[in-house]
């Protein structure tokens, strides 16, 4: 193992197993993953090494409906950096019920490949 | 009186999974009675994502998860009450409920248990100090945030690495409020390595191991809190008390089984689980009355949930058919390293569900069932943690007719 | 200036409630000054709940004469005011020969200070008794009982109320101070200074419990040494109630009843207190060491004391007037006619001001009437209605309750089975208390093993509503005790 070459564990958070995947990296670029136990271990790796990404569910305003809050989460996962300008993009967000699981409230939030999408059936009041 | 082949006592993941099941195998004349005004149970303030990944294959959240069981119950007319509050279960399955149509009793041939559980409070861990308002427990927390549209805190301290507290915090900074800490007591995570990394690294939210709440400041408000590390024996260490300024303390120091009802009727609980004891069929000792779900062990994931709910449906269903379930002699004991395991009995004639957990954190394991010293079923395991509840299948072949079970980490 | 009153009580503990229901018998313009939010958030609240016997105080002493008395009146007061009351009896265990001269001598005074229905028991009839009991032998005083002290001091307080007495919470006296009467007279009137303004009365009477010693000062009664005895208690879940059929306590001495176990009167069991002497009297954390020494001690009379029943803790301060050795007191209860004239001054209300409540507030009505005479108010009621309370129905009761009003239907808080109607019927409580322990003492909602965790929610949204007030301004139980911060979302103003 030459000196440029480091070993980084990651645990993967692509589902509740929580594998703890070993990568040795050099120069950025990934030598060897150990410790997954499906494909996606190894893409999430090279996501978090790259550019990496997660998802957020908060809620949105709603008016008129029997309940004050719908929730919402994000069809794609947004760069990382980006969470709390789309989470700014949401707090704005105000819709009348009745709403339905599955409407999109907010497409290509922040100019990202992401919809912020309804997940709860809000009735009108 | 009304007479009914099953009553499910609870609407929440575990209830709609046993009243889908219950129904596709022909048993139609059943009710699900809920407490609250909509089905799913405590899934309906879990809005965050990452249910339902082995169940459905895509991370949904929580009310997505509990609206696509609502469909499947709407779709087949299966009727349910919302605002039913079970008052009264009695040995003989007589159930007392309050409804918007007034008191109502069931007479049932079978009852499913399925009211989840609930959270320990700061009483249950008998924290000293005063006592001030901003003390939450996470769910309660959560609840004010996610269906009432309330801020509970500001500066926020939380006690408890369970998942709920964790997904609290990420919860609690997207909205504005400044988590300063998550504090464990254990020398270990209590909830999923997911959520530390999603939940608390990526806000830069500090986790401490092996540091407890040993005071709590403030005669209106909550002023502040005094952390302590604690010893291998959970003790505080005089001199290691630091002082924290907030407003708020959050609470995910564990769940509860909620068995108000289930122990009134005489249902005998397992003081490890704090679950009933039950069968491979996930019978109780009353025969015809059936737990799964969180009420009968805590759950780390619901997609696990709705799969014993629906085992439950099928021993349920057969009951309902017969009239009785085969008998189940042979005890399971929980053994070195595991804190409890369900069922606690079997017949040892049919295939079974194991489902353990794991007392602390273990590499490069085995999971092993043995009976009068023999190998029954062996799970070899990577890691195997606390936070994680382990399952699996166990064959009946080698199983004998006398002679104790015990499961135990070598 | 607020109107003029005849007489200003300040406190409402269960001593200045009683003591507002005694004048509303006659025709005074009376009103309340309490610093809290609610009625009984201090030492009437935070004690054993326990009405005595009588036998543990010196002969001839108020203590045992107002104990006698208030324990005497029980059953017909709480069915005038229609709070719980349980006579159940209690025991006093001891198992050594010193244990049992203690309990001949307690015994004896007993029977001075006119307490009945005292025996000595043996240990088969003290197991009889209280099956799970630890204990050679015992004194068995029949009379003694348990209450509800909120409700008590509740009943106390609607009742005066209803009867015409004027309740202003959040008024602290911050200072007293005199007024001429007219230009020509030489009489006068006591001005009391509150944050929220003044208040002109003829007559002051002091029952502010803890803050006696500064009120005395405040009206120019000084030299009183008071002094805290804080003690410290845990609560254990309801189910265990049904081990316990009674208060157990150990050998008493006259200044301290010593760690006991009571039953109350839901069910739940309290373990307490120990005695710690404390200056501070607003501090009521309760310390680590004095739970695990709580529960050690009590084990020694009673063994189910289990950490994991434990769903609370609390401690309480009793005001201990003491002379200049440290040697407590008796009530003082006066008028000093010289210093300040028309002010009943109240100094040291301890145990066992719970029992003794009503006969300390006759007394110090007695005081007024042998200085002025005092029409009677012949409109006078003694009956005060509580909220009922739909977990204590039977099934046929519930359905009629819910046939009469459908919030009965609804469950609020599931533990303790309470409906919308309760909370609804305790948001609107007559003496416009607006917390949310003022709804968890009034109904019990939020007191059961979840510890509000799933119903106060409800029972905030509720109160927002109701009261017409926002989220911010709902205060858990002191001033300042604010409960959230404010709305995720705010509605677009329209």
């Amino acid at each position: 193992m030459s000196e440029s070459t480091i070993k980084k564990t990651y645990t993967c958070i692509i589902c509740p197993n929580g594998c703890d995947i070993e990568a040795e990296i050099k120069d950025g670029e990934i030598l060897s993953i150990t410790g997954h136990t499906c494909p996606k271990g190894e893409a999430y790796v090279h996501q978090e090494l790259t550019a990496p990404t997660r998802t957020i569910a908060p809620s949105v305003l709603v008016t008129g409906g029997e309940l004050p809050l719908a929730s919402v989460r994000l069809t794609k996962p947004i760069p990382k950096d980006m969470i709390f300008p789309v989470m700014d993009e949401i707090k704005k967000l105000t819709i009348t019920a009745p709403v339905c699981e599955g409407t999109v409230v907010l497409e290509k939030v922040c100019g990202l490949d992401s919809e912020v999408i309804i997940t709860k059936n809000v009735k009108a009041k | 009186m009304e007479k009914k082949d099953v009553v499910i006592i609870g609407g929440g993941p575990a209830g709609l999974a046993a009243a889908l099941e219950l129904y596709n195998k022909g048993i139609h004349d059943i009710i699900i009675l809920e407490r609250e005004n909509h089905l799913g149970g405590i899934l309906r303030q879990c809005i965050h994502d990452g249910f339902g990944l082995s169940r459905f294959g895509k991370s949904l959240s929580g009310p997505e998860y509990a609206q696509a069981f609502i469909n499947e119950i709407e779709k087949r007319h299966i009727p349910y009450m919302t605002n039913a509050t079970v008052l009264e279960l009695t040995n003989d399955k007589q159930i007392y409920a309050m409804t918007r149509e007034g008191l109502k009793l069931y007479q049932a041939k079978a009852v499913v248990l399925v009211m989840g559980c609930r959270e320990r409070s700061r009483g249950a861990l008998g924290i000293p100090g005063e006592r001030p308002s901003g003390v939450f427990t996470a769910g309660t927390a959560q609840a004010y945030m996610n269906l009432y549209n309330r801020m509970p805190a500001k500066e926020v301290v939380i006690l408890g690495s369970g998942d709920i507290g964790m997904i609290m915090a990420r919860r609690l900074t997207l909205e504005g409020a400044h988590v300063q800490a998550v504090f464990e007591i254990m020398p270990h995570p209590s909830g999923l390595p997911r959520n530390i990394i999603q939940c608390l690294e990526d806000y830069n939210i500090p986790l401490y191991l092996n540091h407890t709440v040993t005071d709590i400041h403030g005669g209106s408000r909550l002023t502040g809190v005094t952390i302590s590390q604690v010893d291998e024996k959970l003790a505080p260490i005089p001199g290691t008390e630091k002082e924290y300024t907030c407003d708020t303390l959050i609470l995910s120091v564990g769940l509860i089984p909620d068995n108000l009802l289930s122990t009134d009727a005489g249902v005998t609980l397992d003081p490890h689980t704090k679950g009933a004891y039950v069968d491979e069929h996930f019978q109780t000792n009353i025969p015809g009355v059936f737990a799964a779900g969180n009420v009968l062990h805590v759950h780390d994931l619901v997609d696990f949930v709705s799969l014993e709910a629906e085992a439950l449906a099928h021993s349920a269903a057969s009951y309902i058919h017969d009239g009785m379930l085969p008998p189940c002699n042979l005890a399971i004991k929980a053994g070195n390293g595991v804190g409890h395991t369900i069922p606690q009995k079997i017949s040892g004639d049919m295939d079974f569900k194991l489902s353990l957990r794991v007392r602390s954190h273990y590499r490069d394991c085995r999971i092993v069932l043995r009976q009068n010293g023999e190998e029954i079923a062996v799970k070899k395991m990577k890691k195997a943690i606390p936070a994680e509840m382990i399952q699996f299948t166990v064959k009946s072949e080698k199983i004998q007719k006398h002679g104790e079970l015990e499961v135990s980490v070598e | 200036m607020k109107e003029a009153y005849d007489v200003i009580v300040i406190g409402a503990g269960v001593v200045g409630s009683a003591i507002a229901r005694e004048l509303s018998r006659y025709q005074l313009k009376t009103a309340v000054l309490e610093k809290n939010l609610d009625v009984c958030n201090e030492t009437s609240g935070r004690n054993s709940a326990v009405v005595h016997g009588g036998f543990a105080y010196d002969e001839g002493t108020l203590k045992a004469r107002f104990c006698v008395a208030g324990n005497q009146m029980m059953e017909q007061l709480s069915k005038e005011l229609d709070f719980p009351f349980i006579r159940c009896g209690k025991v006093l265990v001891g198992n050594t020969d010193e244990d049992m001269k203690q309990l001949e001598r307690t015994m004896a005074q007993g029977a001075k200070n006119g307490a009945t229905g005292l025996e000595l028991i043996d240990g088969e009839k003290l197991h009889q008794l209280v099956p799970a009991v630890v204990g050679k032998f015992a004194m068995w005083s029949k009379t003694s009982g348990i209450l509800d002290p909120f409700l008590f001091t509740v009943g106390l307080a609607e009742n005066a109320h209803a009867n015409g007495v004027s309740f202003f919470f959040d008024h602290e006296v911050t200072g007293i101070s005199r007024e001429a009467a007219g230009e020509e007279s030489s009489d006068f009137h006591y001005i009391l200074h509150t944050p929220h303004g003044d208040f002109k009365t003829r007559w002051v009477v002091n029952a502010a419990g803890l803050g006696c010693k500064v009120i005395s000062d405040m009206l120019g009664i000084t030299g009183y040494r008071v002094v805290g005895s804080k003690g410290n208690y845990i609560i254990l879940k309801k189910q265990l109630g049904a081990l316990l059929p009674m208060p157990v306590y150990p050998v008493p001495s006259n200044t301290y009843m010593g760690i006991h176990v009571t039953p109350t009167v839901d069910g739940n069991v309290t373990v307490g207190p120990d005695a710690d002497l404390v200056d501070n009297f607003s501090y009521y954390g309760v310390p680590q060491e004095n739970m695990d020494a709580l529960a050690e001690s009590a084990s020694n009379l009673w063994p189910h004391i289990h950490k994991e029943d434990q769903i609370r803790n609390f401690s309480g301060i009793l005001p201990k007037w003491v002379d200049e050795h440290g040697v407590i007191q008796d009530f003082k209860i006066e008028v000093k006619d010289d210093i300040a004239p028309r002010a009943v001054n109240l100094v040291g209300i301890e145990s066992p001001g719970l029992t003794g409540a009503v006969p300390i507030a006759q007394y110090a009505v007695a005081l007024i009437k042998e200085r002025e005479e005092l029409k009677e108010n012949l409109d006078f009621n003694p009956i005060r209605k509580g909220i009922t309370r739909f977990a204590s129905c039977t099934r046929e009761q519930q359905a009629s309750l819910i046939a009469e009003n459908p919030d009965y239907s609804d469950i609020i808080c599931q533990c303790e089975e309470i409906t919308r109607a309760e909370i609804l019927a305790a948001i609107h409580n007559p003496l416009g208390v607006s917390t949310m322990t003022g709804i968890k003492y009034r109904t019990r909602a939020m007191m059961g093993g979840c510890q509000a965790g799933f119903c106060q929610m409800k029972i905030e949204q509720l109160m927002e509503q109701e009261l017409g007030k926002s989220e911010t301004e709902i205060c858990y139980s002191r001033k300042g005790s604010w409960l959230l911060s404010g709305k995720l979302r705010e509605e677009p103003s329209t």
